[in-house]
Order: C-alpha cells, then structure tokens, then sequence
C-alpha cells in the first residue's frame, strides 16, 4: 500500500511514516505545494495525507487536482485549522476524511483503513479476521458465523484496534476515539475501561478467542 | 454638568448687565444736561421776549409800577423787579428745589432759573424766569426702568437664541457623539460621521477617524496574533504527540516508563485543549461563524445527553430533566452545541459523586444546574483563565466561551447557588 505524505512540517510526516511503515504501507513524502503536485501527477497511491497549509500554495488546490484529473485515491485531510467550514469545504471537494491536528497516530492509521476499504472493496466491505468478520457497512460482526450485538462506541473501539493491529493503543487515543473532541475535558478516562470490558465480554462469549492484551498502565494492544 | 453654550451665556448675561447698569447715569448726566442746556436757552429766549416787549411800550411811571405788579402777579416763573444798581450784572443761572406754587403738594420741584438784569426804558431791571424741570431720581427712575426693559429682552433674545444655535450648530457633534457612543470595537465596522462645514468639527471627525482606524487595526493584529499562535502551536503538538504514541510502540519499556509515557497525553491534551479554545474565543470574537439558523434545542440537549451518559453514570449522577418540546433559537448550531457541552460537561465535571443535574429548557430559557456546596465567585467565574475549583484541572476558558457565545447573540448568561445547586442559566 503506498501512501502519500503532504506535509511541510518534516518530524511529523517521519512519525506518521514510521508508525504506519510496519503495516505494509509505504510512505512518500512532499514537503511542498510544487512538490505534491508533481507526485501525484505522476503516481498512482492508496491513500493521500494532505496538509492544508502548505508553502506555495492551499492544500484545498491539490484536492481540486486531484478530482480534476479524475484520481481515485481516497485524501484524508490533516490540518491545523479545526473549524466546520474548514470541514465542509474539504469534504465538499471530495476529501474522505478531515482529521484536525494534533492527532494521535492510531487514530490517523484506523481512518487510513477504512478509507482504503472503502475504496477497495466498495459495496461489500467485510473484514475476516480469525473467527472475526466484520461488515463495515452493515456495521455488523459475526463471531464463528453468530451474529455478536455490539453498542455503537464498542464498535467504534474495535475498528480502531483493527486498524492498529500489534499496535499499543493508548488510553488517552481510545477516549478521544470515543468522544472526539470533548475527550480532554473530561476528568478521567475510565469509562474506556468499561466500554472495552463488555466489548471483550461479548466477544469472548462468542468464542472469539481473546487477541486483545492490556497492557499495564497504558493502554491496549490487539495481537493478531 | 453644564451645557457648553450656557457657560457664555452666563457671561455675556452679567455682562450686559454690567454694560446696562453702568448706562444709567451715563444716560442721565447726558439726558440732564441736554435738558438744562435747552432751558436755559428757553430761558434766555423768554429774557429778549420779555425786553424787547416791554421796551417797545411807552408808559409812564404809574403805569409802568401797575403793569409790573401785574406783571409779577399773572405771570408765574418770572418776576420782575426794579434794580437800585446803575449798572447791569452779568446774567446767573442756578437750579433750586421749591415748593410748587400751584399746587398745595408737599413734595418738591426742581426749578430752572435765569437771574437777569434787563434795561427798559433807561432804568435796570432785575428779571427771574424759572421754569420747572423734572426731579432728578424720576429721570433716573425712568432710565433705569426702560433699561431694564431692554435688558429682560437681550435676556429673552440670548435664550432663545442659544436654544436654536445648540440644536442647529451643534448638531454634525451631536450625531457624531451619538456615532461613537454607538460604535463597537468589536464588529470592526469603521466609523462613518456626519460631514460638518464646520472646521472645528470637521477636525474633530479627521482626529476620530484617525483614532478609531488606528484602534481597529491593533485590535485586528491582537486577535489575528491569537489566532496565528494558536494554529502555529498545533504543529508542534501534533509532533510532540505523535513522538509520543511512537515511543509507546517500543516494546524494551519497562512498565513504569511506559507508564510514564501515557501519562504525558494527559497534560499534552490539556495544553491542546486550551489552544483550541483561545483559538474558538477569537473566532467568535472576529465573527468567523457564519450568521444563524433555527437550531433545535430539544435535540441537541436529548442527543448531548445521550452522548454524555455514560459520564453521568461513571459519578453515579442523576438526571432531572423539564425540557419543552421542539424549542428552537436562531443562532449558529456549532456555537450552541459548543455552549451547550460546555455547561453539561461543566456541570458534569464539577458535581459530587451520586449528585444531582437538573436541565431545564423553555423557549427562555435554558438552566443547567448540579449540586454544590458553597456558592462561586460569581464576578470571576466567567473570567478567563480563573478557576473556581482546584480539584481538577481544566482550560480555564469553558464559561468564558459560554459568555462569549451568549454576548454574540445577546444572551444573558447568569450564576446563582441556589438551595445547594449552582445555577447556570442562558436567557435567549
């Protein structure tokens, strides 16, 4: 899988590249307006992270590009600018994703996944997994062919932990995962601690064998 | 407080009074004098009369000593009386004050005469002609009364015509006070004052436009400085997070620096947190939310609530709701929702294990309350950067962006620690 990194700011397009570089995805770098045009003018990538600020010109541009020379890359735009019309004017463009900086890299690789399934497999959208399958669209889960009933935020938990497989996932990435961007503002993070318990208790009811680890004191990994 | 036109008013008044008083003797000493002079003319002119007429008769001795004596008996205010001298004198005037002769009055007359010696027939005559001129303090009297008369009119004059000079000439800085008092710093809208053909208040309005253009301009840089900060901070949090969800991957951590690692998002989120809200409050405060819409309130607490539950839960809290059906205000429906989170989270984070949240919604008013102890500073609870309790560590900014929020739309946002509840409540 071959991703593009629009991003002037260097320390982090090589963070966002290390933490992805172990899931088979190979990262690219552009650095600059000109830069990004010429790459994707002449590559073809899975998926595109697209600053919006960028010397030499508006990341919004290269979007347009993009659409113009009928690309289909799925674009996840990551922008220091946070506000709704930012948003909307992005996804109206025909951006998949708007994630405001600063972000955790878990958060970023679930939504690289899911924009690279969507694109991939389209109308039928299932994840296998072990004993696990996955409807993404349906946003249903079968656990050796039973149907499991998972509340919205389980559900949510888990497509995170199967977008960072053998990844730790912080306590702090999952609570904001869960509440967006309220997560900072709340006291303590435990309620993550009893969405993941039932989502845990369900699944291993089911059968499913238990691939997800705690790791003491800091969060979560799910060992596949 | 004086109005600027009365002070010289009062001054040209005292003035004129001064001028007008000091004119009364002026006038009389001139209307006097005038008066004597032409008497004594009169006087003079009564003496040729008299001396020419009686030497133009030719009467002997007896009759002459009759026709004096009935002379000085039918005709008052002259007498005329034979003279021992055998040389003339030269003619006296003098005023004197006497009893009126006709009349039986008591008071006084003032009397003009001449004392005169005529030549009739070669014998000498001593002549007096007196006539009467008015008394001095009734002159005076009269002065002083039609001066006061003109006076009580320059009065009236001065009055009216201040009136009509303030409203007329003042009026380009009536409109341009009324401009300022009006004016709002915060819309950035410049300032458009009323021209004046008057140089005074022409210069007045260049000065203020200088002023208020040299105002909104800092003004503009202050809050562009927040916003260029808060989006240039972003960057390196965004670094500094990443690096840390990185280091989070390496698997030769000891369990207390992992630990230690996770921990430090907790601070990082706070930091980011209050960067997002100073860059939320200069937004607002630079009108970069688009105008409103019908926001339906009933939905956005249900769908709050529901999002917060478990929270609610986690502190064993419970949850008293009055809510009306389908209330709607007209505002920007991501600034309500943010004011909205805002005052539950608030209420959420502050309250006491197993307390109380009470919503309450009318087409008002919306109320949010959770159980406390001791009543908040009310004056500083929307302050930014103050915080009114110190066991948990938040932004400092919540309510400062509700009262912001609230202020955009003219809200009015009030605290009140009622029966062991703080009150937060917006009236629409």
């Amino acid at each position: 899988m071959k991703i593009l990194i629009i991003e002037d700011e260097k320390e982090l397009a090589h963070n966002i590249s290390a933490y992805l570089s172990d899931e088979n995805y190979l990262c690219e770098f552009a650095e600059t307006f000109q830069q990004a045009l010429e790459k994707i003018e002449v590559y073809h990538y899975d998926c595109i992270l697209l600053d919006l600020m960028l010397p030499g010109g508006d990341g919004l541009k290269i979007l347009e590009q993009l659409k113009k020379q009928d690309k289909q890359e799925g674009v996840i735009i990551i922008s220091a600018k946070d506000s709704l019309q930012d948003k909307i004017a992005g996804l109206q463009i025909g951006a998949d994703d708007y994630l405001a900086k600063p972000f955790h890299l878990s958060e970023l690789a679930a939504r690289i996944y899911s924009v690279i399934r969507r694109k991939q497999f389209g109308n039928s959208n299932i994840i296998k997994l072990h004993e696990l399958q996955i409807d993404l669209l349906a946003k249903t889960i079968l656990v050796n062919n039973e149907p499991v009933i998972l509340t919205k935020k389980e559900f949510d938990l888990l497509l995170l932990f199967i977008g960072n497989k053998n990844r730790v996932i912080s306590k702090s990435a999952l609570a904001e995962h869960l509440s967006g961007d309220i997560a900072d503002m709340l006291d303590n993070h435990d309620f993550v601690y009893a969405h993941i318990k039932n989502m845990k208790k369900k699944l291993v009811d089911a059968g499913y064998r238990n691939y997800l680890k705690t790791i003491y004191g800091t969060g979560y990994k799910w060992e596949a | 407080m004086n109005k600027l036109l009365n002070r010289p008013l009062k001054v040209f008044t005292l003035y004129a009074l001064l001028v007008l008083a000091c004119s009364i003797p002026v006038y009389y000493f001139i209307v006097d004098y005038i008066w004597r002079n032409e008497l004594d003319e009169y006087n003079e002119i009564v003496k040729s009369r008299i001396e020419s007429g009686l030497n133009k008769l030719s009467l002997d001795k007896d009759e002459w000593a009759q026709t004096i004596a009935l002379w000085n008996k039918t005709q008052p205010g002259t007498t005329i009386e034979k003279s021992v001298l055998k040389e003339s004198r030269p003619d006296s005037i003098y005023s004197i004050m006497r009893q009126k002769q006709s009349a039986n009055e008591e008071d006084l007359e003032r009397f003009r005469g001449l004392s005169t010696y005529i030549r009739v027939n070669e014998d000498i005559y001593h002549l007096t002609i007196e006539i009467n001129v008015e008394e001095a303090h009734e002159t005076v009297f009269a002065i002083a009364a039609v001066t006061m008369f003109f006076f009580i009119i320059l009065l009236a004059g001065f009055v009216i015509l201040n009136r009509r000079i303030a409203t007329q000439i003042w009026k380009p800085f009536q409109s341009t006070l009324e401009r300022l008092e009006a004016f709002d710093l915060n819309s950035q809208n410049n300032i458009d004052l009323e021209k004046s053909d008057i140089q005074e208040f022409e210069q007045l309005n260049q000065a203020l436009y200088l002023l208020i253009a040299k105002n909104i301009s800092v003004f503009r840089q202050q809050k562009e400085f927040t916003e260029n900060a808060s989006h240039e901070l972003q960057t390196p949090l965004a670094v500094l997070k990443s690096k840390i969800d990185l280091l989070m991957q390496n698997e030769s951590l000891t369990e207390s620096q992992s630990e230690l690692i996770a921990s430090l998002n907790i601070p990082l989120s706070r930091v980011s947190r209050i960067n997002k809200n100073l860059l939320l409050l200069a937004k607002i405060e630079n009108h970069q939310f688009s105008e409103g819409e019908l926001v339906n309130l009933t939905e956005l607490v249900n769908q709050n609530l529901d999002f917060l539950e478990e929270h609610l839960i986690a502190k064993n809290n419970t949850v008293e709701m009055e809510i009306c059906e389908h209330c709607v205000v007209n505002a920007n429906k991501s600034l309500v929702e943010i004011m909205l989170v805002n005052l539950l989270l608030n209420a959420i984070r502050h309250n006491q294990e197993n307390g109380m949240i009470k919503i309450q919604l009318t087409n008002k008013k919306l109320t949010i309350s959770n159980t406390g102890n001791s009543s908040l500073n009310k004056e500083t609870l929307f302050k930014r950067f103050i915080n009114s309790s110190t066991n948990t560590p938040s932004s400092g900014l919540g309510l400062s962006i509700v009262k912001e929020i609230a202020n955009r739309y003219h809200w009015h946002v009030d605290y009140q620690f009622v029966n062991h509840f703080h009150q937060f409540s917006v009236k629409f």
